[in-house]
């Protein structure tokens, strides 16, 4: 069966400097998940956020898990989600 | 392990955090500039025995650091009782881990007051309580006068895209509108402080 692309959204706050994050998260998933993306959004925000969301599942919450998400753990939240396959 | 007085001087004094800062420098000399400081507290600061010691915990990207150490440094510069010392959290978490909010988060600023003796006298973290709650009555105001908004709750990356700007623009005109209430509210709460060294 075809992968069929995801959208990611990485929600991070500009205000905290997470900018370096945000470009690190971002080039690692257009560098290995390529046509299973269906598009990046990166949306600058406040008040500590980095959120991660993949094909509306929420992979990563700064608040609810704590720090930023290894790229390569979003990267297999790409491949697992644009695969068809629930929770690990 | 308690701050000790030689961890205390290696700190950065107020101008040299501001020469270090990589962001955020001209939004801090602007509050700096604009921090009203009544007589009545001035007084207060100036009528202290002998200057007290305040570490400092910050940061150049935190938005509570950048509205209210601005009014620490006034106070410090108007009274000459105040001696700063700030230290980058960042790269001093063994001191964070001494004065975490609630015991258990690493908010910024801390300001920690001590006495002649390296007592400590008193500490504030972040932001005047009045102030978290005065903001947080706002933002549920407004998500009920934009319904579009969702709750408070909703996640920021679930709003259609003009509902998310107009939303950065209100928190943005609510920091702007809060700044003076919010100055003089750190400064009563530092004045608390400080009158227990009387």
């Amino acid at each position: 069966m075809a992968r069929r692309p995801v959208k990611v959204t990485i929600t991070y706050c500009a205000e905290c400097g997470y900018e370096r994050q945000t470009l690190a998260l971002t080039e690692a998933l257009l560098l290995a998940c390529g046509h299973e993306l269906s598009g990046v959004e990166l949306i600058p925000w406040v008040e500590g956020s980095f959120e991660v969301v993949v094909g509306g599942e929420r992979v990563h919450s700064m608040y609810r898990d704590g720090g930023f998400p290894e790229p390569a753990n979003v990267v297999a939240a790409v491949h697992r989600i644009a695969g068809g396959e629930g929770l690990p | 392990m308690a701050v000790t007085r030689e961890r205390f001087a290696s700190g950065l004094t107020f101008e040299q955090y501001k020469q270090q800062m990589t962001r955020n420098r001209e939004r801090f000399e602007q509050n700096e500039r604009e921090v009203q400081i009544k007589p009545p507290d001035l007084a207060a600061f100036q009528a202290l025995p002998q200057p007290l010691d305040v570490l400092v915990l910050a940061e150049d990207w935190c938005g509570d650091v950048i509205a209210n150490l601005p009014v620490l440094g006034r106070l410090a510069q108007e009274s000459g009782k105040l001696n700063v010392r700030v230290f980058l959290r960042d790269q001093n978490l063994d001191l964070m881990d001494q004065y975490l909010k609630e015991g258990k988060y690493r908010s910024i600023p801390a300001f920690v007051f001590f006495d002649r003796y390296f007592n400590e006298l008193g500490r504030f973290i972040e932001r005047p309580d009045d102030i978290s709650r005065l903001r947080e009555r706002k933002r549920r105001e407004l998500y009920g006068q934009h319904p579009e908004y969702g709750s408070p709750e909703t996640p920021i990356d679930q709003l259609p895209e003009e509902a998310r700007a107009g939303l950065m623009q209100w928190m943005a005109s609510l920091r702007e509108e809060l700044k003076p209430s919010q100055d003089q509210a750190v400064i009563r709460d530092l004045r608390a402080i400080v009158e227990r060294a009387k």
